[in-house]
């Protein structure tokens, strides 16, 4: 009998045997399971407190090196100057739960034939169940000419990086909208997180540049990836529409590929061959991958699009890796369509947490995930309309008064005073 | 929307304002504890609550009012934020805390003016 069909048995037994003492709820498992959680991010910590609480015998082990939290979300604000980088950035130390052990150091190799990851500095760690929640990686090497090191430098913003460089990104939007010229916005070609922030960035500088009377002495760009400025039809239109009304021009199928900061040249890939152009500002949105460790592990996708950058395999419904059933993928590192949002998490954790529990004490696992994911899309200061859908792209707003596609104070309310109280309920295993 | 219920509904109200909403709690129940008193009083002094509680509405009424309009300025916007109807409700909505706040403040005051009153018509 393997370990896992043990550690099931047994403690479906014991389960059973508690629940008739009273002692654990039937939300609860008792079961002595060793579980690995890879990152400490929204959806690792988010993960930890639940399993803490939910299954009280287990080992929980997060692995991260990050000492940091901070609450992405939270960029665009930044990005706005409304916010500062101390309101974004917390200390991981403050949400793992008590009862997890934290190994402060990266996953170097996942060994899912072995049940086993190894860290940077050479521990081999154990599981019996493993979630990966990685996150992605920010690949701006893939852009020829860019560097982390330009944001807030030479017209180049980027809020995607870090609290300091939204801030830097805040400052090189107010120089731009200071001095005037051709200001570039996009996105990348792949899977990314947020893909609603960039088109936030842009509505925000198109409203800047009007508070300040300086919208005639600014063009405005948006280089959409593919023939859309947003994968879901409605939300497409709406933009479209919002996006023509503020004259903000765009270009379809533009990819970029490579910058010169010097001559402050982009160049994207499009249908037709590479196109230059020239600007005064340029907001870099980086591809995203999954971080090497992963990439390099037998856990990605082995064919279809979602395997060349690494996205670990899951089942769309349960999050559950078909070749490696003990391990899970959470958060952005997992390969669905879709759903790379702290939203998205906030959906998927519960999921995987009571499924696991549900199996480890002898019960069938029901919970799935829709695909739900989120973004309060900001078109102005003060203003946001409160985007949610799910994997077939279909709008399923949370609360049924307030209109998706309508620009809202209410639905700015969320976003700066709703979502990190939200969030931070979600880090505690409590929303 | 089911997933918000009052249990979730505090953990996100307690992480979002940490120990303002303890401050906040405490405050309502002074407040609280002021208006049951002010009206012990009354019932004490044989004057009627009507005109301490019609005050309290007008003024606390007014005081909500006129922080609607002040809402969105804590959410980092500027009043032109609010446009449809749903925003004006919710503004409203938060508005009721500062304003519910000045009636009871106006109610205890108008109270105790209105015992000290008939004290003195004895
Ligand atoms: C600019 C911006 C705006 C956004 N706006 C919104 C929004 O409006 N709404 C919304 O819902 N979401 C938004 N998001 C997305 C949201 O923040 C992410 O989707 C969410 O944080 C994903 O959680 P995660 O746990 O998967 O990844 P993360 O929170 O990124 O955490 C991953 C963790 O894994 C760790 N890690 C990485 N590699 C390893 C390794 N090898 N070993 C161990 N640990 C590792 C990292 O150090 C990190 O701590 C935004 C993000 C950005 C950047």
């Amino acid at each position: 009998m393997k370990r896992r069909e043990f550690l099931i048995g047994a403690a479906a037994c014991a389960t059973a045997g508690s629940v008739m003492a009273g002692g654990v709820s039937a939300q609860e498992s008792a079961a002595r399971a060793r579980i690995v959680i890879a990152g400490a991010g929204a959806a690792g910590l988010s993960l930890a407190a639940r399993l803490r609480r939910q299954m009280p015998n287990a080992t929980i082990i997060l692995i991260d090196a990050k000492k940091e939290h901070h609450f992405q979300p939270g960029f665009t604000l930044v990005a706005t100057g409304l916010w500062s980088p101390a309101d974004v950035t917390e200390r991981n130390a403050d949400y793992v739960p008590r009862g997890v052990e934290w190994i402060e150091q990266a996953v170097a190799e996942f060994d899912p034939d072995a049940k086993a990851v190894v860290t940077a500095a050479g521990q081999r760690v154990a599981y019996d169940f493993l979630f990966v929640a990685t996150g992605l990686m920010l690949d701006y090497r893939a852009i020829a000419g860019m560097d982390l090191s330009l944001i807030g430098k030479e017209g180049i913003a980027s809020i995607y990086a870090g609290p300091a460089q939204a801030a830097a990104s805040a400052a090189a939007i107010d120089r731009f909208i200071e001095t005037g010229g051709v200001g570039l916005f996009g996105r990348p070609a792949g899977e990314m997180k947020c893909a609603g922030a960039p088109l936030k960035v842009t509505f925000v500088t198109d409203d800047k540049a009007r508070r300040k009377d300086r919208r005639g002495a600014v063009k405005l760009i948006y280089n959409a990836h593919n023939p859309a400025v947003f994968a879901v039809p409605p939300v497409h239109d709406k933009v479209k529409t919002l996006f023509a009304e503020r004259d903000i021009a765009v270009n379809y199928s533009h990819v970029l590929k490579a910058i010169d900061p010097g001559a402050k040249r982009a160049t994207y890939a499009t249908p037709k061959g590479d196109v230059t152009l020239d600007y005064d500002f340029i907001h870099v949105v980086p591809p995203m991958r999954a971080p090497d460790a992963v990439r390099n592990s037998p856990l990605p996708w082995r064919q279809g699009p979602l395997a060349a950058d690494g996205w670990v395999e899951a089942d769309k419904a349960t999050l559950r890796h078909p070749r490696y059933p003990e391990v899970f993928a959470v958060g952005d590192i997992a390969g669905v369509p879709r759903g790379k949002t702290a939203a998205s998490v906030k959906w998927q954790v519960p999921v995987v947490a009571d499924n696991l529990v549900d199996e480890t004490a002898g019960r069938t696992p029901q919970k799935t995930y829709n695909g739900y994911t989120s973004c309060p899309m900001v078109t102005a200061v003060g203003k946001a309309m409160l985007i949610e859908f799910d994997y077939d792209g279909k709008l399923i707003p949370s609360f049924p008064f307030i209109p998706p596609l309508e620009e809202l104070w209410v639905s700015w309310l969320i976003e700066e005073k709703g979502l990190k109280g939200a969030y931070r309920a979600m880090l505690r295993g409590r929303a | 929307m089911s997933d918000f219920n009052p249990v979730t509904l505090f953990f996100i109200l307690y992480e979002s304002m940490g120990v303002w909403l303890w401050l906040l709690l405490g405050l309502a129940l002074v407040l609280l504890v002021g208006i049951v008193t002010s009206v012990l009083r009354l019932r004490r002094a044989g004057r009627p609550v009507k005109r301490p509680v019609i005050a309290a509405l007008v003024v606390g009424l007014i005081a909500t009012v006129a922080a609607t309009f002040a809402v969105p300025a804590w959410t980092l916007a500027g009043p032109g934020a609010l446009s449809a109807a749903i925003d004006y409700a919710f503004a409203f909505l938060f508005a009721l805390v500062p304003g519910a706040a000045v009636a009871a403040l106006v109610f205890m005051m108008a109270a105790r003016r209105c015992v000290s009153r008939g004290a003195a018509t004895v």
